[in-house]
């Protein structure tokens, strides 16, 4: 019973943060909420066993990438920016195609993916097995992913750089 | 245990205000931030079924696919500094570079 008393508290939590990002005008109010809502997603996590992917879940996105955000918002000063508003026939469209889009979803969960018990026996998920893996089973497409960072990371100071030179 | 279907509910409600946002807003950043919602929504998704089916592929999965939202992040960020000091504003209606 606790546990989904947490659950439903941090899904809300989630859900209206997430809610809050889509409709709040000012981007900065838009960063801390996703923030919020990444912290609950990191509770999700722990109670889906995976303590080291919640803790990554912190440390890299409500973390890191926030902080880029946060960071690139305010150096570009775009809090005080009005943002133009949105044609109301893209808006009816947006709001009612993700509405149906989450209906459509929900219909197809419930109906097949509802499973009614798990598998016994407790989940182990430390870092020591993923770690495991990730140099055994998955190590060529981790030395892609860092040779993806690398290219991230000239491709962004490329990007950046020269315009802020001109 | 809370059954995985409710993860995978609040996983598909998190997506589809990801989707709305990128539908509705005009402001860029406000759409990256949904669209890191999205992903965000997938990766619990892939956590509800590696537990469902005591499986680790999917949580290595969600950390590629962190990895991988990072350097999205560092190089979609660095588009809209540079759209800055091009039109002196993120609105992508005015991201027209490529438009002939």
């Amino acid at each position: 019973m606790f546990e989904f008393a947490i659950f439903f508290f941090f899904a809300a939590i989630a859900v209206i943060f997430a809610l809050v990002v889509v409709l709040h005008r000012n981007p900065v109010v838009g960063a801390l909420s996703l923030v919020a809502s990444f912290f609950s997603l990191a509770v999700m996590y722990v109670l889906l066993e995976a303590p080291f992917l919640a803790a990554l879940q912190v440390i890299v996105y409500a973390g890191a990438i926030m902080v880029l955000f946060l960071f690139v918002i305010m150096l570009l000063n775009l809090q005080h920016q009005e943002e133009a508003p949105t044609r109301p026939v893209q808006q009816f469209l947006g709001y009612s195609s993700s509405a149906a889009f989450v209906l459509g979803l929900v219909y197809y969960i419930v109906k097949y993916a509802a499973f009614t018990s798990l598998p016994s026996g407790p989940f182990k998920t430390d870092a020591m097995l993923i770690g495991a893996d990730l140099f055994q089973a998955y190590v060529f497409p981790f030395e892609m992913v860092s040779i993806l960072l690398l290219a991230a990371i000239v491709g962004a100071l490329l990007l950046s750089a020269r315009s802020v030179a001109r | 245990m809370i059954p995985t279907h409710y993860f995978l509910i609040l996983s598909a409600v998190l997506f589809s205000i990801g989707v709305c946002g990128v539908l509705t807003r005009k402001n860029g950043i406000t759409i990256f931030m949904s669209i890191e919602l999205m992903v965000n929504a997938v990766n619990l998704t892939f956590l509800a079924y590696a537990r469902q089916f005591h499986q680790l592929h999917g949580l290595i999965f969600v950390f590629f696919v962190m990895a991988i939202a990072a350097a999205e992040a560092a190089v979609g960020l660095a588009i809209f500094i540079s759209l800055f000091h091009h039109k002196e504003t993120i609105d992508v209606d005015e991201a027209n570079l490529m438009h002939w």
